[in-house]
C-alpha cells in the first residue's frame, strides 16, 4: 500500500543553523504515528515542510503521493493540518468557520452542508454552534479546531499536541476520535505530543527526532528494545539523552 | 487566481469587520458624522463667543487731553464701552483684561487748526480678542471722524471731497459662493479624506495581517489549498473596502454638511453648494479610489512586517507621518499640482482633489495624477505580496528582509 506521507531525506536550515537533518519515515492510511522529541528537536519544523508552509533546504515531502514542494495544492487538498497555538477567527460562529472553510477546500456546497452537520454531531457542537468562537471555552475551541481541520474529509490529519490545555476529560474525548479517524474511517494520522501515556495508548509507531536528526522509526516495542527499557519514557529519555 | 476562492476571504473579512463595533465606529460613523459635528459646533461655538464678546463692556480710558474733543462722545455711541476721562499709565493698562486707553500726542485742537496730522495713540493688549476686536471698533468710529474732518478741510479750500481720494478702489468679486467654499474645503477636505481612508484601511489591515499572525490563524489559511495571491487579493479587496468606505462616507459628510449648513444659514442652496462638475466628481472617485489602492497595499506591507497587533501599531503613528505631511503640505500658500508635485505620493492627490474643489483642474495633470497614483499603487501592492510570500510570514515569524531580497 502506497505511503500517505512520506518524508524523504528531509532537511531545514535557518542561516547557520539545521533544524531538521536528513528525516525520512512514512505513514500509511490507517496508521497513527507519533512523532517525539524535546523541545527545539524540530518537531514543528519537520510538520510545517509536510503541510508545506516551510520550504524544506534538503528533501522532498509527500501527502497522498503528490509532492508538497511541487504540487502544494494537491498535496494541501489532501491535508488536515493543526498545531496547539492556532486560534479560531475570533468573530464567527464554529458553522461560520467550518463553512468557510470548507469554501476555501471548495467542497461542493451539498456535501459541505452534511459534513458540518457530521461534524457538529460528532464533536458535540451543536450546543454552542451559533456563538462567536471567542466566547468559547479552551476545549470548546479545541473541538471545533479539528473539526475545521476534517471540514474536507482528508487522507492525512497531522496534529501537533492538540490535547495541550485541556482538561483530561476534553483530551480523552479528543483521543478516541483520533483512534476512530485511523482505524474506522483508514485515515493517516501524524500526533505529535509530550504526552508518552497518549503515545502508548494511541500510536503504531513513533517517529523519535532529536536535534534536527531521526533518532527511531518503528514501532514501540522496537524502541523498547532497542534501548533495553520497558517503558516508552524510558526508552525516549535514552534515546534523547 | 481562483475569483470564487477571492470572494470567500473577501466575505469573511468583511463579515468580521461588520461584527466589529470599534472598527464600525472608526470607519463608518465618524467619518459621517465629523463635517455636520465640525461645522455645528463652530458655528454655535463661534456665534456664543461673539455674542459674549459684543456684550461684555470694555472701559475705554480717555486722555483728559481729549475732553473738549467729539472723541469721548463719539466712542461713547457704542453702548459696549464705558468711558472714562483720565490719565492712564501704559505699563499698568497692559495688565487690564478689559479696558483699552486712547491719547493725543501734543494738542489736538492747535494740530488742526494748523491743518497737521493730529496723532491719536489707541493702547491695550491687543494679543486678547475681546480688546482686538474693540479697537477695531474705535478705529472704524475714528475713522468716520477723520472722514468727516478732512471734508471739512477740503470745504474750507473749497475743494470737492473727491479731491482727496484720486482712486477710488472698489473691488468686483467674480467668483461665485460656490467657489469659495471650494477654496476652504479645497485646501481642508482633501486632508480629512486622506485621513480617513488611512484610518479606515490600517486597522482593518492589522487585523487582518499582525493580528491574524498573533493568533495564528494565518498559519491555518496557508494550509489551505488557497495560493498567496488569492489570499492577498481577498484581504486587500476587503481592506481597500473598508478604506473606500471610510473615504465616501466622509465626501457624503462633507456634501451634506454644506447643504445643510447653506440650509441653516437661508442661502440659496443652489448657489452656494459645491461647484463640483459631474466630470470633477468623476475624477475625484478615481482619485480617491486609487488613493484607497494605495494606502491599503502600504497599510498591509507595513502591517505583515509586526508580529503582533501591538507591535503593528507602533507603526501607525510613523506612517500617519507618512501620510500627514504631504497631506499638510499640500495646504500651504502657493502649493499647485506641476509635474514635480504630481510624482510625490498623496501630495498629488491632494492637489489634484483641492483643484476638483477649487473647479480649477485641468485634464493633462489629472491624467498625470492618475498615472502616478496607480503606478504607486501597484507598487504598495507589489510590496505587500512580496512580504506575503516571505516565509516568517506564514509560520508568524518576524519578516526576515534576507527572504525577502531572495
Amino acid at each position: 500500500m502506497p505511503a500517505s506521507i512520506e518524508a524523504r531525506n528531509l532537511g531545514k536550515r535557518f542561516g547557520e543553523v539545521h533544524a531538521v537533518q536528513e528525516v525520512s519515515f512514512e505513514v500509511h492510511p490507517g496508521e497513527i504515528v507519533g512523532l517525539l522529541g524535546p523541545n527545539g528537536a524540530g518537531k514543528t519544523t519537520t510538520l510545517r515542510m509536510l503541510a508545506g508552509l516551510l520550504a524544506p533546504t534538503a528533501g522532498e515531502a509527500f501527502i497522498n503521493q503528490h509532492s508538497v514542494q511541487k504540487e502544494p495544492q494537491l498535496a494541501r487538498r489532501a491535508l488536515g493540518f493543526l498545531t496547539g497555538d492556532m486560534d479560531l477567527y475570533r468573530r464567527l460562529t464554529p458553522v461560520e468557520l467550518l463553512a468557510y472553510f470548507g469554501q476555501l477546500y471548495e467542497v461542493p456546497q451539498p456535501e459541505l452542508r452534511r459534513r458540518i452537520d457530521e461534524l457538529v454531531e460528532a464533536f458535540g457542537i451543536g450546543e454552542f454552534k451559533d456563538k462567536h468562537c471567542e466566547k468559547l471555552s479552551t476545549g470548546q475551541k479545541q473541538r471545533v479546531s479539528i473539526a475545521r481541520t476534517l471540514v474536507h474529509d482528508p487522507a492525512v490529519v497531522v496534529l501537533d499536541e492538540p490535547t495541550t490545555g485541556l482538561d483530561i476529560m476534553a483530551s480523552e474525548f479528543i483521543l478516541q476520535f483520533i483512534r476512530r479517524m485511523a482505524k474506522e474511517n483508514g485515515k493517516a494520522v501524524i500526533f505529535s505530543t509530550h504526552h508518552l501515556d497518549e503515545v502508548e495508548r494511541l500510536c503504531d509507531r513513533v517517529v523519535i527526532i532529536h536535534k534536527g536528526r531521526l533518532q527511531h522509526h518503528g514501532d514501540i516495542d522496537s524502541a523498547l528494545a532497542a534501548t533495553n527499557q520497558t517503558r516508552l519514557a524510558d526508552a525516549f529519555f535514552e534515546m534523547v539523552r | 487566481m481562483r475569483t470564487s476562492i477571492i470572494n470567500t476571504i473577501f466575505r469573511k473579512e468583511i463579515l468580521e469587520v461588520l461584527r466589529d463595533k470599534r472598527t464600525l465606529y472608526l470607519v463608518i460613523l465618524l467619518p459621517f458624522f465629523l463635517y455636520p459635528a465640525l461645522f455645528f459646533l463652530i458655528g454655535k461655538v463661534g456665534q456664543s463667543q461673539a455674542g459674549k464678546m459684543q456684550q461684555e463692556k470694555v472701559t475705554v480710558l480717555i486722555d483728559p487731553a481729549l475732553e473738549q474733543t467729539p472723541v469721548p462722545a463719539l466712542i461713547g455711541s457704542d453702548p459696549s464701552f464705558v468711558i472714562k476721562v483720565q490719565a492712564f499709565d501704559s505699563q499698568a493698562l497692559a495688565e487690564e483684561k478689559t479696558t483699552i486707553g486712547i491719547r493725543v500726542d501734543g494738542d489736538y485742537a492747535a494740530g488742526l487748526a494748523a491743518n497737521e496730522s493730529v496723532i491719536l495713540r489707541i493702547a491695550g493688549d491687543f494679543s486678547k480678542d475681546l480688546l482686538d476686536g474693540r479697537k477695531q471698533s474705535i478705529t472704524g468710529l475714528l475713522n468716520k471722524l477723520n472722514q468727516s474732518l478732512l471734508e471739512e478741510r477740503l470745504q474750507g479750500v473749497k475743494l470737492p471731497p473727491t479731491f482727496a481720494q484720486p482712486l477710488l478702489i472698489q473691488e468686483e468679486d467674480l467668483a461665485k459662493p460656490s467657489q469659495h467654499i471650494g477654496k476652504v474645503l479645497g485646501a481642508y477636505a482633501p486632508m480629512l479624506l486622506m485621513l480617513f481612508i488611512f484610518t479606515g484601511c490600517i486597522y482593518i489591515a492589522i487585523d487582518i495581517t499582525a493580528g491574524e499572525k498573533e493568533r495564528r490563524t494565518l498559519q491555518t489559511l496557508f494550509t489551505t489549498p488557497v495560493n498567496v495571491r488569492e489570499i492577498i487579493a481577498g484581504k486587500f479587496l476587503a481592506v481597500a473596502c473598508v478604506g473606500l468606505a471610510s473615504a465616501l462616507m466622509n465626501l457624503f459628510s462633507l456634501v451634506f454638511a454644506v447643504l445643510l449648513q447653506a440650509k441653516i444659514m437661508g442661502g440659496n442652496v443652489s448657489a452656494i453648494s459645491l461647484a463640483i462638475s459631474a466630470q470633477g466628481w468623476v475624477w475625484m472617485i478615481t482619485l480617491i479610489v486609487l488613493s484607497t489602492v494605495f494606502l491599503a497595499a502600504l497599510s498591509m506591507a507595513v502591517s505583515l512586517l509586526a508580529n503582533s497587533y501591538k507591535e503593528s501599531q507602533s507603526y501607525v503613528s510613523p506612517l500617519m507621518m507618512l501620510v500627514l505631511i504631504p497631506a499638510v503640505m499640500a495646504q500651504m500658500p502657493g502649493m499647485e499640482l506641476t509635474m514635480t508635485t504630481a510624482l510625490v505620493p498623496v501630495l498629488n492627490i491632494c492637489l489634484a482633489i483641492g483643484a476638483i474643489f477649487k473647479g480649477a483642474f485641468s485634464l493633462p495633470a489629472m491624467g498625470l495624477v492618475v498615472f502616478f497614483a496607480l503606478l504607486y499603487g501597484l507598487l504598495a501592492l507589489y510590496l505587500a505580496s512580496l512580504i506575503f510570500g516571505n516565509e516568517n510570514v506564514v509560520t508568524g515569524e518576524k519578516v526576515s528582509w534576507k527572504l525577502l531580497k531572495g
